[in-house]
């Protein structure tokens, strides 16, 4: 369930990108979960017409996922679901362009760079867009290409299926005894959002393949310059078949650098140049962003990536062994392989942040007994928090109570009846609960620091108009100019940290 | 040994008694059945029952024989506390080793931590016993300080995230300290001052601010007319 500033935010984001009519669409999709066009007319008050319109928009860009549900009895029929994710990410585009930059060449990044201004195009759209405003147009097959490297990198994939379809769920009926095992593999059900993506997202060979009906991949049409559409027939196929960005690729990619450059400030450089190599020698082998650990591999696999790297050139395998042990993981003795708990360093990364939110806002002493109630991880009584952390025993109450107050404690009072009736207060940091708090918070923020932004931009809006030479010509005007070039460069920079961050608590 | 010495302050209290008056007595008596906690003077008298004219004479008689004194209550500095001379107040009532006078003694506190961190900036680790053996050569106090204490202050230089615990393995920075000990090393060596790392949200005035609670995009307190983010955009 997403919080209420993340809904909120979402829905700024799409009253900006696409206006109020269409955040209307969105808004009551996001607040309500799965609705019918007909129940979207009744909810939003708007015209079929304009319900529509804005649906049409928001499917384009991957905002919105149609899908028949025939999960009731009743005759089934399309719903609409919204992407919270989706629409998150669209501020994000151009960290996902920089990341094509520094892998494939310009033509790719132009290319993705279309795919991100309009959600969906096929062959042909593409095609047309490149050649926008050039005097010769660009081949289909130059336009091919650089989508075949896309689709190497995984970094495109072929839209999701138009309408799946979600069945009922069928309830499992093995004979798994009931006990201490079968509990440990409990998993929570699917949400229908899930199940909806799950059932709409082609198969892996499918979805990265330019002509899968053919039966020829990405991978081959990249390596032999001689393959030839087979029919025409399939090139009609190919050029009507709609692609996007595969947002799952560059949240892999960033929760990547995230897990590496949390290794490379909290351990070492060599530490850095393991993780990197082994997460890179495992990348398609992951089957999902939110990966726990990474995919064992080989102490000698290891190696042989590293030494791949330009900082890992220089490392011995002593070294390498070292550093395997710095990021915590013995290896598994029946095949020798390492993995890494990626998710504790995610959930490090996560502290990190919470930790630095309350020595700003609580002071040092508070952030001294939070951290110590964070790495108990466990309940600890007032007298008991500050005797540890050496703060005056009256102070404590007071700073425990006020992190309390904002949700960043949980307390419970005990009652003791020995000889004498006694109280004590127990603290404890609740993880997953703070977590989910400082994620909504930071969803405030970011709606906050895009209000603003929204709000300088729109302030000496007249400055854009005055030709340069008069702006030089006098002071006011020039320190106006300088003064809403550095607020849009400190709002607009503070934002893409924060965004990391909400990637943290989120995404990762 | 502890039975002996329980027998002696049994001969002493029927010595004591003998030479006070009844109400001295009952007061006394109360007092010490108290031992190391104390008792505070309202609750002594409700259990003693005795009219606050009298009462009051019983204490000033008492305190000047030296059979009884005042002691600071950490947890309730207004209240007074009487405790039989010849025990030592307790723990709860003192507030432990780093209390003074029912006041945390921040000073002192604050002096072992920062020679403390001078001196692990100058190693590569350190225990306990090494921080230790630095003070006592030094001579920087005259007051005595534990290893348990000592330990406490490293501890909270831990929690400070200006030093991290680590285990020995006995090889390279470790040489000389016997694998699995305890150790502690500073976390920046650069002049024993770490860079504060600021997160993301603590960056901005959101993440500090005390009425984030109360900010509505078009509330009362909004970002638009936030005092905080015309402070932090005042170029």
């Amino acid at each position: 369930m997403v919080s209420e500033y993340g809904l909120k935010l979402a829905v700024h984001l799409i009253t900006t990108h696409f206006g109020n009519i269409v955040a209307n669409v969105c808004e009551n999709l996001l607040r309500k979960g799965p609705l019918t066009l007909d129940q979207l007319i009744r909810f939003t008050e708007l015209k079929r017409e304009q319900v529509k319109n804005s649906l049409l928009v928001l499917v384009q860009h991957n905002c919105v996922q149609p899908f028949q549900n025939q999960q009731q009895q009743d005759a089934a029929k399309t719903e609409y679901m919204a992407l919270f994710d989706n629409i998150l990410h669209r501020p994000r585009f151009p960290k996902f362009l920089d990341i094509v930059s520094r892998k494939l060449d310009d033509e790719c990044v132009e290319l993705l760079d279309g795919l991100l201004r309009n959600g969906r195009l096929t062959l042909q759209q593409m095609a047309d867009r490149a050649s926008e405003g050039k005097e010769n147009p660009v081949a289909i097959d130059v336009v091919r290409e650089s989508l075949c490297k896309l689709l190497a990198g995984q970094y495109v994939e072929r839209c999701p299926a138009p309408e799946p379809v979600l069945f009922p769920v069928v309830e499992e009926t093995t004979t798994r005894k009931r006990g201490a095992k079968s509990a440990k593999i409990f998993q929570p059900p699917l949400t229908i959002e899930q199940r909806v993506l799950e059932v709409s997202v082609a198969g892996e060979s499918i979805r990265f393949s330019l002509t899968a009906d053919t039966g020829f991949n990405a991978d081959r049409e990249t390596n032999s310059d001689d393959c030839p559409m087979t029919s025409v027939e399939d090139a009609v196929k190919e050029e009507l078949t709609p692609w996007r960005a595969n947002f799952e690729e560059f949240m892999r990619h960033l929760r990547h650098k995230a897990l590496i450059e949390n290794v490379r400030t909290r351990l070492d450089e060599g530490a850095a140049t393991i993780l990197s190599a082994i997460l890179d020698a495992t990348r398609t082998a992951e089957r999902k962003v939110k990966v726990q650990n990474s995919v064992p591999l080989s102490l000698e696999a290891i190696f042989t990536e590293v030494v791949k790297s330009e900082n890992g050139r220089t490392m011995t395998i002593d070294r390498v062994k070292a550093s395997l042990v710095q990021l915590g993981c013995p290896s598994r003795v029946p095949d020798d392989s390492y993995t890494i708990d990626l998710k504790n360093i995610i959930e490090l990364a996560r502290n990190d942040e919470v930790e630095s939110i309350v020595l700003k806002r609580y002071g040092p002493y508070a952030y001294r007994m939070f951290r110590l109630l964070s790495k108990a991880n466990c309940f600890l009584e007032t007298d008991k928090i500050a005797e540890s952390t050496l703060v005056e025993k009256k102070e404590a109450p007071r700073l425990l109570h006020g992190l309390w107050k904002d949700n960043y404690l949980h307390m419970e009072k005990l009652q003791v009846m020995a000889s004498k009736q006694s109280r004590f207060v127990m603290w404890k940091v609740n993880k997953p609960q703070l977590w989910d708090y400082v994620l909504d918070e930071m969803y405030h923020a970011a709606l906050n620091l895009n209000l603003r932004l929204g709000l300088e931009q729109e302030k000496d809006v007249e400055l854009l108009s005055v030709p340069l030479d008069k702006i030089n010509e006098s002071k006011s005007l020039q320190k106006k100019f300088e003064r809403r070039r550095r607020v849009r460069l400190l709002l607009g920079s503070s934002l893409m940290k924060l965004d990391d961050a909400l990637m943290l608590f989120h995404d990762f | 040994m502890n039975g002996g010495n329980k027998r002696k302050r049994q001969d002493m209290a029927l010595a004591v008694s003998d030479s006070l008056s009844n109400e001295e007595r009952i007061v006394y008596n109360m007092i010490r059945s108290k031992e190391n906690m104390g008792i505070w003077s309202g609750e002594l008298k409700r259990e003693t029952t005795i009219p606050e004219n009298i009462f009051k004479k019983v204490l000033k008689s008492l305190e000047a024989k030296q059979l009884i004194k005042q002691v600071v209550n950490v947890q309730s500095k207004g209240r007074k506390i009487f405790m039989a001379t010849e025990f030592q107040p307790s723990k709860e009532i003192t507030g432990g080793d780093w209390y003074s006078d029912g006041k945390l003694d921040i000073e002192f506190i604050d002096t072992l931590k920062q020679l403390s961190l001078g001196y692990l900036s100058r190693q590569k680790v350190a225990t306990v016993d090494m921080v230790l053996k630095f003070f006592k050569e030094s001579g920087a106090f005259t007051v005595e300080v534990s290893n348990q204490n000592l330990e406490e202050i490293l501890k909270t230089l831990v929690l400070d995230d200006k030093v991290s615990e680590v285990k020995s393995t006995g090889f390279d920075d470790f040489a000389g300290v016997p694998p699995g000990r305890v150790c502690y090393r500073i976390k920046s060596k650069i002049g024993g001052v770490r860079e504060e790392k600021v997160g993301a949200m603590a960056s901005i005035p959101c993440g500090v601010c005390p009425r984030i609670n109360f900010c509505t995009p078009d509330g009362v307190v909004s970002p638009k007319n936030c005092v905080y983010y015309d402070k932090w955009l005042d170029f």
